[in-house]
């Protein structure tokens, strides 16, 4: 970043426009821009998680990017990308880099449990998918990891939305106003059954230690994010396979969606501000540097180039899902709480909880924040 | 009043007013500024909008099931918290201030988890807890199966789990109400223990007698301190159980730390803040009263 940083000031010296960065640690990040914009003291340009942009926006504090990018530099942007940092039907936030989540699994162990992997790009279904952990199971091998004991909440909400949208259920209704009849519908509690009955069956831990499982060859599949890509790739080499995430319904959602830049709405100079957006969102000055160093799926189709091992498998599906399936987690400002009861209802189903009783308990907490929050603005 | 007096009076308006204006700056006016956003609505995000609410936060989180479950939770940790973890230090301190020479590296085993930071413990102590997968589990239900005993999944169950947080506290801070007492006993002057002893009683007798009674001000110092940091727990169920399962180990300070940071409602939280204050102050002056704290 500093890099970064470094080529824009020297580029941008003679029209009077500096970067200066402020780096800090990334735990409790969301905390410490909250505090900054509760002191105004909010940055020109920052960093947020995709999912907070919508809260971000409902106070005011960011600028609407619509005339800082033409037409077709936004259309060269993931559609994943654009989805996330809009609100209605306003443009404030853009990434350079993308997240996904997929299905990995160990050639050899499938071939060991006489289990047939499927065709590159199309996942399991939710029968196929469980058939596959019995047979890993009488295997002798232990199926899946699905990561059970990571501390952020983020995790669950990123990682096993999809279950819940792929039978058609929702988190918050389409305006991300209301939880009421939608967090714990019907379809919601039948797919998450579904998930809890992977514990049940003892296919996945509800209390795994080990945060990398599958790289010690103690699991068969390890539902995953793109960050385990390159360490996968370097213990399995070419044992190591990916799939979509299975389906738990008729429909297919991939998650998405990560950091991106947004301008504060009082921030000055914002010429500067825009054109150091443009340049860490640039293929070349911005998205290639930071993918090289992270890790991460670039923001921009054109950026691609730059990184071949998209062009084939594992890293093809990534791309694959992003451009297809990819559905960014609720757009709402009332994300944080939705997430942390979400996830909260996820940990305990795991554990064995009733999984109506206990969505019914995480959407009254939300509906009561919500109906306080709309209370308060009136 | 003597002109030494009125003197005296004069000069020590000028040797108190640096103590007082820090006191003012860092105590004072931030209580004063979160009493004023508690009676505000108060949004994290933009602190300068608020508009006055008078009481309404206050009785909102009365009325909220989540508040007074993490009221309920917070009263019921302090309830086995303290008085089992000042029993133990003082029962523990009975036994360090023996002559042997091992007393003393007694002292410091059971003085070192208070030296060492609460998250880390949480951590070992959720591995410790850790419930059985296959033939993997923690050590305390390795144990439990080595007695004979089911094993127990005990930070996932309902019941079972603000007990755990509880038994790890008091292992936690009960070396620091240890010393407490250590200075007390060392400090009794040795001839009531003597005349006790002349008169008949025996150890037990001395020790519920004379020794307890003796500490009183130690007591009274365990006892409001171990209250007072029971009701602020937070870091055990933060990173032990996230206030799971379904709420049943929130605290009062992981809510007020929620409500500020994921829910971004400062009014309200400043308002759970100030009934938190104004509780732990009132045991605190209860305890007082009912034990009869001697000055010396």
């Amino acid at each position: 970043m500093l890099d970064i940083a470094r080529a824009f000031n020297l580029t941008f010296a003679s029209r009077g426009v500096r970067a200066q960065l402020s780096f800090f640690p990334d735990f409790q990040y969301v905390e410490k821009l909250s505090v900054a914009a509760a002191a105004g003291d909010l940055p020109a340009v920052f960093e947020l998680d995709g999912p907070l942009v919508a809260r971000f926006v409902e106070r005011g504090l960011l600028s609407r990017l619509d005339d800082a990018f033409g037409a077709a530099e936004l259309a060269d942007f993931l559609p994943s990308v654009l989805a996330q940092g809009t609100v209605d039907a306003s443009l404030y936030a853009l990434g350079a880099f993308e997240s996904a989540a997929v299905l990995y699994f160990d050639r050899r162990m499938f071939e060991q449990a006489g289990v047939t992997e499927p065709e590159a790009t199309s996942g399991w279904d939710w029968a196929t998918f469980v058939d596959a952990c019995a047979r890993l199971q009488r295997s002798g091998t232990q199926p899946l990891a699905l990561h059970m004991g990571e501390a952020a909440d983020e995790w669950f909400t990123y990682a096993f939305s999809p279950i819940v949208w792929s039978c058609g259920g929702a988190l918050i209704d389409a305006k991300g106003s209301s939880v009421r009849g939608v967090l714990a519908s019907p379809t919601n509690v039948r797919s998450l059954r579904a998930w809890q009955s992977l514990f049940h069956a003892g296919y996945a831990r509800a209390d795994e230690v080990e945060p990398d499982p599958f790289g010690k060859g103690r699991v068969a599949m390890d539902w995953n994010g793109h960050w385990m890509m390159r360490a996968h790739l370097a213990k399995k080499g070419p044992r190591l396979g990916v799939m979509p995430l299975p389906r738990a319904g008729p429909g297919h959602a991939a998650p998405c969606g990560s950091w991106c830049w947004a301008i504060h709405a009082n921030g000055e100079p914002r010429r500067g501000a825009i054109e150091w957006l443009r340049w860490v969102t640039d293929p070349a000055t911005g998205i290639t540097p930071i993918v090289r160093a992270n890790g991460a799926i670039p923001a921009r189709r054109s950026a691609f180039a730059a990184f071949p091992e998209y062009a084939r498998q594992p890293y093809a599906l990534l791309r694959h899902q992003l451009e297809s399936a990819a559905r960014p987690r609720p757009l709402t400002p009332f994300y944080s709480t939705l997430t942390s009861r979400f996830a909260g209802a996820l940990r305990d189903i795991a554990h064995g909880a009733d999984v109506a009783l206990r969505l019914a308990q995480a959407e009254a907490e939300v509906a009561l924040v919500i109906a306080r929050r709309q209370r308060s603005r009136r | 009043m003597t002109a030494w007096q009125r003197a005296y009076g004069k000069s020590a308006v000028w040797f108190l007013w640096p103590a007082l204006s820090l006191l003012a700056l860092f105590v004072v006016w931030p209580l004063a500024r979160a009493l004023y956003l508690s009676l505000h609505e108060t949004d994290l995000l933009a602190t300068r909008a608020g508009a006055f609410t008078g009481l309404s936060n206050y009785s909102d989180l009365l009325a909220e099931p989540r508040f007074r479950r993490a009221f309920a939770n917070t009263a019921l940790f302090a309830l086995l918290v303290v008085p089992l973890q000042a029993t133990l230090a003082f029962l523990l301190a009975l036994w360090v201030t023996r002559p042997e020479p091992s007393s003393r590296i007694l002292q410091g085993v059971f003085f070192l988890p208070t030296v060492v930071a609460v998250p880390v413990l949480a951590v070992l102590w959720s591995l410790i807890y850790q419930p059985a997968n296959g033939s993997e589990m923690g050590a305390l239900n390795t144990l439990m199966v080595g007695l004979g005993l089911a094993p127990r999944a005990w930070l996932h169950d309902p019941s079972l789990a603000l007990p755990a947080i509880a038994a790890m506290s008091i292992w936690q801070g009960v070396g620091l109400q240890m010393m407490v007492f250590v200075a007390g006993i060392r400090g009794l002057p040795k001839d009531i223990l003597e005349a006790a002893k002349i008169d008949g009683a025996n150890a037990w007798q001395r020790t519920l007698f004379v020794t307890a009674p003796a500490l009183k001000n130690s007591w009274i110092f365990v006892l409001s301190i171990t209250t007072i940091l029971a009701f602020r727990l937070f870091v055990q169920p933060y990173v032990m159980t996230h206030g799971g399962p379904g709420n049943t180990t929130l605290s009062i300070a992981q809510f007020i730390y929620e409500l500020t940071f994921v829910g971004q409602d400062l009014g309200r939280a400043c308002a759970a803040a100030f009934f938190l204050l104004a509780w732990v102050a009132f045991l605190a002056l209860l305890q007082r009263r009912l034990l009869h704290e001697e000055r010396a």
